[in-house]
């Protein structure tokens, strides 16, 4: 077995082996894909939040030209029931299945599918499309703009020792309450899908923009009463998804029914103001946060109570607490959660979901709680460093927050901020100094893979998870090169298919330490069976012992003798050998606690004659174990601290207060970050690897350079101004109101 | 991937249509597109080249930019017939015989992507603004320029110096071609 302590390929830069499809336009994603015959459909979307549907004047947009069918309520297939079972693999993202019935419960709920010849047909006639509808009073706009306390999730909260009684009695307190505006993912690509019945509606395949090949397969096989085996969901490329194309969505179902009724196959790709509001959304949240101190810094009590909006159609609880038990080193701990029905598309995972907001809460009043004390914040944080999980009482399997805390320090020059509020000017403009830690899981998942050696000299890795633009794809390559020695261009990689083996939902950071110990298994075990090869009769170390035979540079070796792998495989006259593996977490789940950490500094600039705040500069330590391409992990903190100034400073969801209607669900009124928003980032990632968690010892990055980020930016808008703002995004508008 | 799914087309006339006589990445090309065809469905849907992306569809986020004529547009603000006589370039004529223009070359080398869905619209900009005079070299003056093309992946960062190591090469390059001359 090679030495993970001293690899060769993982760890190193390597550049994307899919990158030159990506660079040239041929890498082929879900939209630009065709079928023969195919028909192109365009939804048409409830412009109410709450109401019944009346009626559909369809004549127009029939008589239109190229226009197939038209699909709706009353005009639809009968299905079976959505499923929606994390443990069975078959969640989806909402149970209510298109056009199930006349009841409109948010604006952009589907009302109708256009299918016709070319795209330009069907958008025409879904133009024509009239809708009548009954509106109904009493649409719930957002949790921020109602007093409900919404339903207490009895299953999400945890408590460990006494923490109201300690809160009581602390010395020090803080006792605020925070809210986050609902955010769009805003995934480059829409969510879209292309539907193909064959053998006489017998075999389904769907192209679909996804994050989980296999959770969509099994959710649809159970829609269409289809075997699993006659089903095969693709996803080569995916214009990234961020949580909200994990699981499926009625979008899906409504194409695959089309294409079945048309006996056609049909590709929908949603547009943009459809796929805002009824393709996702991180939901709104209200949390109240308690903290209490003694006078030397030292936690007593954390209290975090959590609301969190869902849909009418489906429950999704966004747990805002679940990093709070296990963040600072506290004896009295309590978190709770609720969740308000909302007259909103439904909300789903987005980037580091629940824990970016509670982190949010949590980081800031940590801020005012070094305030309250008149420390360091920096200092306060060191100071509650948890040195075992408090959650769970195990020790960390790898932590280095302490060391993130004073690097990241040392690199921004934290030293140099004066503490007093608005103290620090350079010419016109006032400067903010804050931070905040950071926080992500490490999870793991069963997976299966298979690995082949080939008699053309070239290596294949097949597994069925996806690359979402993570670099999935190149980190399977390298696994293999690092296993055989291999050169790179020799190793092709296969993902994004059900008929390939099963790989797990590339989401919540972890498919790296997910596939990577499958694919490992499947080399050893392909190099095993090309072992027996060599030795076998007539072999290329016929008579040799298959243990003293070793993998390297692609080649089998005795320690005199290198064979290539297709010199043995054509030695005994073989196209291939074939490896099978399978991993996953073990006993290590019962003796560790596995977590990555971090910290973020930054400094802002207010210019205060226009009220204007700009991200300057952020510096940042993060702990992942190892990262197996180190340029692709530090891109997913930098984008992650990209999407975290939007979070601080520019995303929200709009939703008329009046109606509940999405009023900004186009590119333009709904901001995220451009280039010229973007700040100069400086990110170091620690090399500590952790093989606790797995042989290669990568914990994974999606998520945490997006936590911690949001509280950051509104801990140096205080020190710059002293005002203390806990509603997310931080505007314009709000500083305005404040002077 | 299933044999009847494809990334090409067929040309398909439909009812009402116009010709439409222009360049496509070098090609000059005649077609019969629908007078309320936008240039980017005509690309991606009628003629197969799928490189130029659709991300907002109203003009929004950049991922469709082109070169018509040798300025960067989006190609989802502007009809098909308004290009009659035109040249257009795409992600798909940047590399010239089987070689990465060096704006690519850099992408690969910067990691200056994540998921690749704006990258075609972001290198079309590039590779305009670096022939625009009226652009800046420094790097504020490009990122002003670039903030047409939104990465949501947030590579902004690797996007920037792709572009400035493109420009070294490029004035290296065009400095070899006059020593030459």
């Amino acid at each position: 077995m090679n030495d993970m302590t001293q690899p060769n390929v993982v760890g190193q830069r390597t550049p994307r082996i899919d990158g030159e499809f990506k660079l040239t336009g041929h890498a082929g994603y879900t939209g630009e894909l065709h079928a023969d015959n195919m028909l192109y459909g365009y939804p048409v979307s409830a412009t109410i939040a709450n109401g019944k549907l009346e009626s559909l004047e369809l004549d127009e947009a029939r008589a239109m030209p190229g226009v197939v069918d038209i699909f709706h309520h009353g005009h639809f297939e009968t299905l079976h029931r959505s499923p929606n079972s994390m443990a069975h693999g078959d969640m989806v993202n909402e149970v209510r299945l298109p056009f199930e019935d006349e009841r409109i419960y948010y604006h952009g709920q589907y009302v109708a599918l256009v299918v016709a010849e070319t795209f330009e047909q069907a958008r025409a006639a879904a133009q024509r499309v009239i809708a009548r509808y009954t509106k109904m009073s009493g649409a719930t706009a957002g949790l921020l703009q109602t007093d409900a306390e919404g339903e207490l999730q009895e299953s999400s909260g945890t408590s460990r020792g006494d923490p109201e009684a300690a809160f009581g009695g602390a010395e020090v307190k803080v006792d605020s309450t925070y809210q986050i505006a609902a955010e769009s993912h805003l995934q480059m690509e829409m969510h879209a899908t292309l539907a193909e019945w064959h053998d006489d509606g017998q075999r389904l395949v769907v192209h679909e923009s996804t994050q989980g090949v296999f959770f969509q397969r099994n959710a649809m096989a159970r829609v269409f009463g289809l075997a699993q085996e006659n089903l095969e969901v693709i996803s080569h490329y995916i214009g990234s998804g961020f949580g909200n194309k994990l699981f499926m969505w009625p979008h899906a179902v409504a194409t695959t029914v089309a294409a079945r009724m048309t006996g056609r196959p049909v590709k929908v790709v949603l547009p943009r103001q459809q796929d805002m509001s009824s393709g996702g959304n991180r939901p709104a949240s209200r949390q109240r946060i308690r903290l209490g101190a003694d006078r030397s810094g030292k936690l007593t009590s954390v209290i975090h109570d959590s609301t969190t909006e869902t849909s009418l159609v489906h429950q999704y609880v966004d747990g805002c607490g679940s990093a709070t038990p296990s963040f600072y080193a506290c004896d009295n701990v309590s978190t709770s959660q609720r969740v308000l029905e909302v007259n909103h598309g439904t909300p789903c995972p987005m980037r580091a979901p629940g824990e970016v907001s509670g982190i949010f809460a949590l980081e800031t009043a940590m801020d005012e709680l070094a305030v309250e004390l008149d420390m360091d914040p920096v200092e306060l944080r060191l100071k509650n460093n948890a040195e075992l999980d408090p959650a769970s009482g195990l020790p960390w399997s790898s932590k280095h927050l302490d060391e993130c805390l004073t690097s990241a320090a040392k690199r921004f020059g934290w030293e140099n901020r004066n503490p007093a509020v608005g103290s620090m000017r350079d010419g016109d403009e006032i400067i903010g100094y804050g931070m905040a830690s950071c926080t992500w899981s490490a999870g793991r998942q069963p997976c299966e893979a298979r690995v082949e050696l080939r008699a053309d000299g070239s290596l294949f890795a097949a597994c069925g998870t996806q690359d979402i633009g993570t670099g999935t794809y190149t980190i399977v390559a390298q696994a293999v090169a690092e296993l055989t020695g291999a050169d790179l261009s020799r190793i092709e990689v296969k993902l994004g298919e059900t008929s390939l083996p099963a790989g797990p939902l590339s989401g919540g950071s972890m498919a790296t330490a997910t596939v990577l110990p499958a694919v490992a298994a499947a080399v050893r075990d392909a190099l095993d069976a090309i072992k027996e090869v060599a030795i076998g009769s007539g072999g290329a170390f016929e008579g040799s012992d298959a243990d003293s035979l070793s993998a390297e540079a692609g080649c089998l070796t005795d320690g005199n003798r290198r064979v290539s792998f297709e010199e043995v495989l054509e030695t005994s006259k073989l196209s291939s050998v074939n490896g099978q593996g399978s991993a996953a977490p073990g006993n290590e789940q019962n003796e560790y606690a596995f977590r990555s950490f971090g910290a973020h500094f930054v400094e802002i600039r207010i210019d205060p004659e226009i009220s204007r705040v700009r991200v300057a500069r952020v510096v940042s330590s993060i702990d992942i174990g190892r990262a197996i391409n180190p340029p692709t992990a530090r891109n997913q903190v930098e984008g992650g601290i990209v999407m975290g100034v939007g979070m601080g400073l520019l995303e929200k969801l709009d939703y008329d207060p009046r109606d509940a209607r999405l009023i900004n669900a186009n590119v333009a009124d709904y901001i995220v970050p451009t280039h010229a928003d973007a700040p100069e980032i400086d990110v170091e990632l620690l090399d500590y690897p952790d093989f606790k968690h797995n042989e290669f010892g990568g914990r994974g990055v999606g998520e945490i350079g997006l936590t911690g980020v949001a509280p950051a930016i509104a801990n140096a808008i205080y020190h710059a101004t002293g005002k203390r703002y806990r509603d997310l995004p931080i505007t314009i508008e709000d500083l305005l109101a404040a002077d | 991937m299933d044999d009847s799914v494809h990334s090409r087309t067929r040309a398909q006339a439909a009812p009402g249509t116009q010709t439409l006589n222009f360049t496509l990445n070098g090609e000059p090309r005649t077609l019969e597109v629908a007078p309320n065809a936008v240039l980017l469905d005509v690309l991606r849907e009628q003629i197969g080249l799928g490189g130029t992306k659709k991300g907002c569809d109203h003009g929004q986020c950049g991922a469709c930019t082109v070169h018509v004529d040798g300025q960067s547009m989006n190609s989802c603000l502007r009809l098909a017939v308004m290009c009659e006589g035109q040249h257009v370039t795409t992600v798909e004529g940047l590399a010239r015989d089987g070689e990465l223009h060096p704006i690519q070359q850099n992408f690969l080398e910067c990691d200056a992507y994540q998921c690749g869905y704006c990258t075609p619209g972001q290198m079309m900009s590039a590779t305009a603004l670096l022939n625009d005079e009226r652009v800046g070299t420094d790097d504020a003056s490009v990122k002003e320029a670039m903030s047409g093309n939104i990465c949501r992946c947030g590579a902004y960062k690797n996007i920037v110096e792709a572009i400035q190591k493109s420009r070294q090469q490029l004035s290296y390059d065009a400095t070899q071609k006059e020593g030459t001359a």
